[in-house]
């Protein structure tokens, strides 16, 4: 193969303040090549699409295209140049007709048709985009994208909740475009499907280009050691696990069910004990804790607490059971313009059901317990906004302690913090279980399963695809269960 | 796909009957009903009708603008000042200026919203402020006039009701229904209804704002050179543009346009002026309290977009 790139990245950079979103990025795309790009989650693939489809521009480096430099400024400008992306959430405008939204892109309607004839679908062009299926929609999406004739397509996550039937139909479209001398590249979590029709594939991992090779049969093993890396897993500190779990079993869930992506889930969580929660994004697992939660009602199944099954209408009634929920996004859980104080007393007004005053002095000990034993840094105390992401965190979880549970829900409380509050909040999480309390985790970063949990379940498509006890917990069980793949024991 | 229709066009019906309703019971109080009377029911409704369509524009884009009453005020006053005593060529050539004045300042508006990112709400209310300053600057007292030829052109005589009719329709479709069809109007409703989509679908977001700005003002600026020919003179109070203002949203929004953006059309709010204006005419006629028609007027803008609400979305449940 030596005909020059279609698509040449060369040190491609991208900073959002001071996180680094992408390093140094180098990768190539052959005509007639379909390039798989993966990574584990925060290595950078949505950023590097982003800048390949004109969304955001990069801080440096280089992009050609049929060996020319340029600079993609807008989305249109992208599909312009030949780049065509379709994204995970179709780019379709909500409350207009899919004719007006073909019109908008400046698509050709009987072009259009053709290709989603090919498809063997059906499309009723008066209908309103939100009247259409999520599945159906990104066909669509994709078919306006193919009518313009892409030298470049960019599959982001397409076939991800696609039932089987579309995602065929996406690969046999690849497989043509393809042969049409085109290129594709493909972002997927399925492995089966990279090997399946990719011919080359790229690693990114910290925002760097790790490996690249050709995808075959196999090759699934070098593509999980690649998104890992090297990373040492015995120097991080490991905590004291006293294991101090009762056989005692305080929530029980049965075939869960809920939302689209919540298929069927059962577990169950002892009292002082941490059970993991690892999954790819959008496996179900944002419901999960939400329906334990009571934000969100299940379609199906049961939830028993201490013996008795329980429903819950409210948020409010979820507390009362005993189970207190942080949420992921730090934004939501907290009243940003107010005190810590404030913030760490507000789950206790819970309690108080009059409109009598606030015990004051109570309240005093209470939040100045809950500050002294989470090390909270008071310095900025008067508004909540002005503390540290990790600070933050701990206020969401001190709340709880100022107000008493029985079952933690944490989903990925260490998004984005650094690695001592990291630390210091996982300590917090094993002195819970140390008391008898039991801590539901879900953490985006597989390798903190084995530091904080006694135990792991893995999510793949709204399933537990996996129960793995603690010494099975390394990040390669964890990946592989994280992709459908069966557990090496 | 008929069903489809019929259910799309749900609201418009709905808006359609209530009117028809309303317009029926208010002839039926009156002695006689012709050509006349008409054309008092299309100049009661004319100023507003056209507001609502202005506002309507925006929301769909998803805006809203809180000076569109001061915009309609500022250039009522400057053609009640400058077109007295001037010939009809005159008057024509000034009403062409002032439409023009009107979508710069719309756009000029929309500039600022998508510059600063300030919200639109915030943005809109400070330029009614200074839109009513310069309103009084230039018409300090109410006065002022129009050609009399011009004035029976845009809102008719005696029982001529066509005028103020074509001056309603007119701008429906010359303006509106093209614009539609374009790439441009389009694009208004997909900003209104997901940004992000509209932006990855290559719309230029903030262009598209300025437009829809610039649009609304135009409405605005026909409505005000509209009021000046029914009103023979220009009136800069704040109070007028206020009450003109939040009854170009109540229109809108009982026209079927929803204030979360990229969902209806103009005909709707057209329609709802007509409601706005008959049920305080009828309540005046059974001797009611005006402030009860208010009441009224209220509940029924609640009851009707409650009702519309709980129709779309049981259609998008299943």
């Amino acid at each position: 193969m030596n005909q020059s790139p279609i698509l040449k990245i060369s040190h491609l950079s991208k900073s959002y303040g001071p996180v680094i979103a992408l390093r140094d990025a180098n990768f190539e795309v052959l005509p007639g090549e379909i390039h798989a790009l993966l990574g584990a989650n925060g290595a950078g693939k949505s950023t590097l699409v982003k800048i390949l489809t004109g969304v955001i521009t990069g801080d440096q480096g280089v992009i050609e295209v049929s060996g020319k430099p340029i600079t993609f400024t807008s989305p249109d400008n992208a599909r312009k140049g030949g780049v065509a992306p379709v994204f995970q959430d179709p780019a379709l405008i909500p409350d207009i007709s899919i004719q007006r939204n073909l019109h908008l892109t400046g698509t050709d309607k009987s072009r259009f048709l053709k290709e989603i004839s090919a498809m063997g679908l059906e499309v009723d062009l008066n209908k309103l985009a939100s009247d259409i299926e999520l599945p159906l929609l990104r066909m669509i999406d994709l078919a306006r994208a193919l009518s313009h004739d892409p030298d470049l397509l960019i599959l982001d996550e397409i076939t991800a909740a696609l039932p089987v039937d579309m995602a065929e139909k996406v690969i046999a479209i690849m497989g043509a475009h393809k042969a049409k001398g085109k290129s594709v590249i493909f972002i997927s979590h399925r492995l089966a499907e990279i090997e399946e029709i990719c011919d080359r594939a790229t690693v990114l991992r910290d925002g760097i280009n790790v490996d690249t090779f050709d995808a075959a049969e196999g090759s699934e093993e070098r593509i999980v050691a690649a998104m890992l890396g090297d990373k040492n897993l015995s120097n991080t500190r490991n905590l004291n696990r006293s294991n101090k779990a009762s056989s005692e079993v305080l929530l029980k869930v049965d075939s869960l069910s809920g939302g689209k992506l919540l298929k069927s889930v059962s577990f169950q969580i002892h009292k002082g004990e941490v059970l993991g929660v690892a999954a790819l994004e959008g496996q179900g697992q944002d419901l999960l804790f939400e329906i334990l939660a009571g934000e969100t009602k299940p379609h199906g199944g049961k939830i028993v607490v201490n013996g008795k099954e329980v429903t819950f209408n409210h948020p409010d009634e979820a507390i009362e059971a005993g189970i207190s929920y942080v949420p992921g996004d730090r934004k939501t859980a907290l009243m940003p313009q107010r005190s810590i104080r404030e913030n760490l007393a507000l789950t206790r007004m819970r309690g108080l059901r009059n409109w009598g005053q606030i015990k004051f002095k109570d309240e005093d000990e209470k939040v100045d317990g809950a500050i002294r034993s989470l090390e909270i840094d008071t310095r900025a105390r008067s508004q909540v906004k002005r503390l540290s992401g990790g600070n933050q965190q701990k206020v969401t979880i001190g709340r709880w302690v100022t107000t008493g549970f029985d079952l933690l829900l944490c989903f990925d409380p260490t998004r984005g913090i650094d690695v001592g509050t990291k630390g210091q909040i996982y300590e917090l999480i094993r002195k819970f279980a140390d008391e008898g309390k039991s801590v539901l985790l879900f953490t985006s970063e597989l390798r903190e399963i084995a530091l904080a949990c006694d135990r792991a379940i893995v999510l793949y498509e709204g399933k537990v695809q996996a129960n793995l006890e603690h010494k099975d917990c390394n990040e390669e069980s964890l990946l592989n269960a994280a992709h459908g793949l069966a557990v090496k024991k | 796909m008929n069903l489809m229709l019929i259910k799309r066009q749900s609201w418009n019906i709905g808006i359609v009957l209530i009117a028809t309703f309303l317009g029926a019971w208010q002839i039926s109080r009156l002695p006689v009903f012709g050509s006349y009377e008409a054309r008092t029911f299309l100049l009661g409704i004319l100023p507003i009708a056209l507001l609502s369509m202005g506002q309507a524009i925006i929301i769909i884009g998803g805006g809203i603008n809180l000076a569109i009453g001061a915009e309609s005020v500022l250039i009522n006053c400057l053609a009640a000042r400058f077109m007295v005593g001037k010939s009809f060529i005159a008057c024509v050539m000034l009403t062409l200026l002032f439409l023009l004045v009107s979508i710069l300042v719309g756009a000029l508006t929309g500039l600022i919203i998508s510059k600063s990112k300030i919200a639109d709400i915030i943005v809109t209310l400070a330029t009614s402020f200074i839109l009513i300053g310069l309103a009084m600057y230039i018409q300090p007292s109410p006065g002022g006039g129009m050609n009399l030829t011009l004035a029976h052109l845009i809102s008719g005589k005696g029982s001529a009701f066509l005028p103020p009719l074509i001056t309603l329709i007119l701008p429906l479709v010359i303006i509106w229904l093209p614009l539609y069809r374009s790439r441009t109007g389009i694009a208004m409703y997909a900003i209104g209804s997901n940004k992000d989509s509209a932006f990855l679908s290559g719309v230029n977001v903030d262009f598209t704002r300025i437009k829809l700005y610039a649009v609304g003002g135009l409405f605005a600026g026909i409505s005000g050179i509209a009021l000046t020919a029914i009103t023979l003179s220009g009136s800069p109070f704040a109070s007028i543009s206020n009450t003109a203002t939040l009854n170009s949203v109540a229109g809108a929004v009982l026209g079927g346009v929803a204030l979360s953006g990229g969902v209806g059309g103009l005909t709707g709010p057209a329609l709802a002026a007509l409601i706005l204006y008959f049920i305080p005419t009828i309540l005046l006629n059974y001797g009611i309290d005006p402030a009860y028609s208010q009441i009224i007027t209220g509940a029924l803008t609640i009851l009707v977009v409650l009702a519309g609400g709980l129709i779309r979305n049981r259609g998008k449940k299943k």
